[in-house]
């Protein structure tokens, strides 16, 4: 018998950002009654699963919560993350063949430290499963293809400098709409580039434009990519609805691109057309997920007149991918090159990071051990005010879960230096080895391990 | 007096309650093809020499419609659908009679693509012309506006005047289209003959000059006045297994969480009580292998019970999903679960001396001591009840989850006791209580509990409704009825609450049940803020409320 697709579907009625905010308990009204109303559920293809919490652990997997993660982080984060590792676990227990968590909140803009909620995330639903899957079975390479209208900051930011972790992110071009990152240039850290793909597209792109990248970029790469697991981070804001963003995208699209992804799990991301987009984007999804036929799925005002104004952006999109092929092909040369010239010990870069749903600005001093052996640790130091007026400083180690030994000892050395150090308020260590997460307050002397 | 009569699928139980006491019983195997003389048979059995004055209330539970549709006998019926964009139409599909039309709702209520009325009268010509009598018809978001779907009846009635139609918001007017096509169409199938075994009944009932209130035994434990019956003849199915959920309930009157087990001849029904509540199935009735809209109670059935036959397969002992005849001891020809039980644990049923020699051939054949072949019948016997309660549990607390509080007060049951009903209850219960480390309880009456939980029970309702105040219209189950309402942004969940109770005292008046009404709870209360741009445009509501199942009032427990 055919596995079936598992699906979580968690419309959190009773969560919000605000009242009238896009992230409200109305966004998967619709989205439910057409669920509902198609019976898809009932199908023998498909597997309705409850969603569980995720622990703050695994939480702490991946995010530096400040000032700790009982204050950052409430259920309804613990629950949209808890249903992607539902779903995991389903299906790498052979339960279901692929699986689709049409959850919110919403997570692909939530970065390694978390002082706040940005760009309606707060902490990484995706990059949490990653994380737990990696530990849990072992998975060593996975791929996200992150179809959100927004580029995925949060989740290329984790995984910047992650070899094994190839972030293929496309959306409306940075300087049109937030969070105005995500250019070509933009490409990775360390040994991790190369495996960070951006495509910005032009606005009003059609569903031939998507396609079109899709089938020449992003198959062609995975194909060559040859990853454990396959993710999508499912935005369905790239609908030519969305009222947030401006492209063309259709159902039909959203269909056939996972009809050709394949994704092992897909996890919504945004998407703000709570009427006209959402109910059929994610009808659509379903279906290509579980091999049903999508021909007879339509937006109830769908027109070609209405697109007309689409473009596929062919002659662009072209040179784009051909650019983007090159940088992603010849990666293992460059990093060579680049370990090989650079005579440091790390990389330095300073960073500034704006927190939009609470109008935050946080500074970051960001170094990466440039490793023979592995991708290296990372050291975040990290400054924001918080809305209750109060700064916070604070020292972040991340270990990786493919981290060498000598990295390993020496980051744990990093940890033990910095809790010296009064600049910092709170000083964290994630050791992905032990699978152990420390926070020390520096003024009080306590630590706490999870 | 009241009357309980449960046609099951092999014997039909009668019992007759008064103030506390059953001062009657009364069993007779049912016959498949004429449940009606089973039943009369019983009845006949109950009141010989009673005055018939004295009846009060009989209430009937039967598998008539279960078994209708199950082999097959049902009526040919049409399928018309609308069922416009989404899943592809196939799926849809009941039957070979199945027509999918143009037109289309969208889950506002909001017409997308009208009706093709040339469509719809040929489609009524080929029905004609295959002389098809019975007719469902069934809109995809019907129960969010069900024009479209009376714009089809009507074609019928101008075009086909002896069509029976039935439309699907009618009978169930809830979201899920395929439930409530389902649902429309075995209704379709049913109603005719249902409607003649009423009209049996009542003559039956004349004939002996009972003159009593007559109710039927719904599928979710309550009941519904024989005469309404008709209208909706689905809601019957599975009232067997309700009953004797309801009889499990009935013999112990508390809140507490309990397995009731009805072990019969060759099945095991397991159902669930949440704090002295039935558990109701989440997904309605399953007919055919096709989800309902039909409320019914969560009840799992094993292809095991006590006439279930011992036998060598393969050179190993197992337990058949049939029966061969009665158990030995009984004067059957070959060993049964009851005959195990009734040698291993020296229960005296019959002639224990037969379960001997029936079990001992067997044990001969196989190659294995007595002792060793009770040891595993009673291992295989156990160990599939068990299960099948431990997946039960799991499901219930696995049921999907919508709002955060939910999920992050998750469920677990842990049930206080076992409730044993049926004739083999008094065998298997105490060693399936021992294995599962619980109290059990099997009363004297247990093997006529379904007909005590049929007698006592009292009607059900449950009102479910969607208020949209953008559109200003709220949408009502069941009926299908569609009202205004203000289009005021300032409507409030107590207005809202309001219109639900209104309703659900006017159909509750309608239905003869005054004086259950005040006994309702609200199920779900949910209210969502429409906002477009940065303006709230309005609110929808969901709401649902329910007279649950529960008893007469007159009924407070069995000695
Ligand atoms: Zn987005
Ligand atoms: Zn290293």
């Amino acid at each position: 018998m055919m596995k079936p697709t598992g699906v979580i579907f968690f419309p959190a009625f009773d969560w919000a950002i605000s009242p009238t905010h896009p992230e409200r308990e109305e966004r998967l009204l619709y989205t439910r009654d057409q669920l509902f109303e198609e019976g898809i559920m009932d199908l023998p293809h498909i597997k309705e699963y409850k969603p569980e919490l995720a622990s703050f652990k695994d939480v702490l997997r991946v995010h530096f919560c400040v000032p700790s993660v009982e204050e950052r982080i409430i259920e309804a984060h613990l629950v949209a993350a808890g249903s992607a590792l539902k779903l995991a676990d389903a299906f790498l227990a052979g339960e279901i063949k692929n699986g689709f968590a049409i959850v919110r909140p919403p997570g692909h803009h939530a970065m390694t430290v978390s002082h706040a909620n940005r760009g309606f995330c707060d902490i990484n639903n995706e990059a949490i499963m990653i994380e737990y899957v990696r530990k849990k079975y072992g998975i060593k390479k996975v791929a996200i293809v992150d179809t959100d209208v927004h580029h995925g900051d949060g989740t290329q930011e984790i995984y910047y400098n992650d070899p094994d972790v190839l972030f293929i992110s496309f959306h409306q071009d940075g300087r049109t709409l937030y969070p105005g990152t995500g250019f070509t240039s933009e490409a990775g850290w360390g040994r991790g580039y190369g495996t960070t793909i951006n495509i910005p597209l032009p606005p009003r792109t059609s569903d031939e434009g998507i396609h079109y990248v899709l089938d020449n970029l992003v198959l062609p790469i995975l194909e060559d990519f040859k990853p454990d697991l396959v993710v999508n981070s499912a935005g369905q804001d790239n609908h030519y609805t969305d009222p947030l963003a401006d492209m063309c995208f259709t159902a039909q699209g959203y269909a056939l691109l996972n009809k050709k992804l394949k994704p092992d799990i897909a996890v919504l991301e945004g998407g703000y057309s709570v009427e006209t987009a959402l109910p059929y984007v994610n009808m659509g999804i379903i279906m290509a997920m579980a091999g049903l036929d999508f021909s007879n799925l339509k937006e109830p005002d769908y027109s070609q007149n209405r697109l007309r104004n689409g473009s596929s952006h062919l002659d662009y999109l072209k040179k784009l991918v051909e650019k983007q092929l090159f940088l992603y092909r010849n990666r293992e040369e460059v990093v060579n090159k680049q370990y090989a010239e650079n005579k440091n010990r790390f990389y330095v870069e300073q960073k500034s990071i704006f927190y939009d749903t609470e109008y935050l600005y946080e500074m970051q001093n960001n170094k990466l051990r440039l490793c023979p052996e592995c991708q290296g640790y990372r050291v975040i130091e990290s400054t924001a005010r918080h809305r209750d007026g109060i700064t916070y400083n604070v020292g972040c180690i991340s270990i990786p879960v493919n981290c060498c030994r000598n990295c390993h000892d020496e980051a744990r050395a990093v940890y033990i230096d910095m809790q010296e150090k009064a600049r910092y308020d709170m000083v964290y260590l994630q050791d992905r080895i032990d699978d152990r997460y420390y926070s020390f307050h520096v003024q009080k002397g306590i630590e706490k391990v999870w | 007096m009241l009357i309980g009569i449960d046609i099951g699928g092999t014997y039909t139980d009668g019992v007759v309650y008064r103030e506390g006491k059953i001062i009657k019983t009364a069993k007779k195997p049912t016959l498949y093809e004429e449940i009606d003389v089973s039943l009369l048979a019983v009845l006949d059995d109950l009141i010989k020499d009673m005055d018939v004055k004295q009846v009060k209330r009989l209430v009937i539970s039967t598998t008539l419609v279960t078994n209708l549709i199950a082999t097959g006998r049902g009526e040919r019926t049409a399928l018309l659908l609308l069922p416009g964009y989404g899943l592809p139409h196939d799926l849809y599909r009941i039957g070979d009679d199945t027509y999918f039309l143009k037109g289309s709702i969208d889950f506002r209520g909001r017409e997308i693509e009208e009706i093709d009325e040339k469509e719809v009268i040929e489609c009524i010509e080929d029905i004609k012309k295959k002389g098809i009598r019975r007719v469902a018809i069934a809109g995809k978001f019907a129960s969010r506006n069900n024009l479209q779907e009376k714009k089809v009846q009507d074609l019928f009635h101008k075009h086909y005047r002896e069509a029976l139609t039935v439309i699907s918001s009618k009978v169930a007017n809830r979201l899920n289209f395929p439930r409530r096509a389902a649902t429309a169409y075995f209704t379709a199938m049913t109603l005719k003959e249902w409607e003649g075994f009423v009209a049996q009944i009542r003559s039956a009932l004349q004939e002996r000059n009972l003159s009593c209130e007559v109710f039927i035994l719904k599928a979710d434990g309550g009941t519904t006045p024989l005469d309404l019956s008709v209208f909706t003849p689905c809601e019957t199915v599975f009232s067997g297994p309700a009953a004797s959920t309801m009889g499990g309930k009935a013999i112990t009157m508390d809140d507490k969480n309990a397995v009731v087990i009805d072990i019969g001849g060759t099945t095991s029904d397991i159902s669930l009580l949440i704090e002295g509540n039935p558990l109701y199935a989440s997904k309605g009735a399953v007919i055919s292998g096709f989800y309902t809209h039909i409320h019914a109670l969560a009840v799992k059935s094993v292809p095991l019970g006590g006439d279930s036959l011992i036998y060598l397969q393969d050179g190993s002992i197992d337990v058949a999903p049939y029966r061969e005849g009665n158990a030995a001891c009984l004067g059957g020809n070959r060993p049964t679960v009851t005959d195990v039980f009734n040698v291993k644990y020296r229960l005296n049923v019959g002639n224990a001396a037969s379960s001997v020699k029936a079990l001992q051939e067997l044990a001969l054949l196989a190659g294995m001591e007595l002792d060793r072949l009770c040891d595993k019948v009673v291992d295989i016997v156990i160990s599939r009840l068990t299960e099948a309660i431990k997946n039960m549990f799991k499901e219930w607390e696995n049921e999907p989850a919508y709002k955060v509080w939910e999920v992050v007060n998750g469920r677990r049951f842990k049930p206080d006791r076992l409730i044993g009903i049926g004739a083999a209850a008094r065998a298997i219960i105490p060693v399936l209580a021992e294995k599962m480390d619980l109290p059990y309880l099997v009363h004297d009456h247990s093997p006529v509990a379904n007909a005590l939980g049929a007698a006592v029970a009292r009607p059900t309702l449950t009102v479910n409704l969607h208020i949209d105040t953008a559109q200003g219209v709220c949408m009502v189950d069941p009926g299908g009825i569609r009202q205004q309402v203000p289009r005021s942004p300032a409507f409030s969940m107590e207005e809202a609450r309001k219109i639900a109770l209104n309703f659900l005292q006017e159909i509750g008046k309608k239905r003869g049940m005054e004086d259950y009404l005040e006994d309702y709870r609200f199920y779900k209360e949910e209210q969502f803020n429409m906002i477009r741009g940065w303006d709230r445009i309005g609110k929808i509501f969901e709401i649902e409320l329910q007279v649950a199942p529960g008893f007469i009032k007159e009924y407070r427990g069995v000695i």
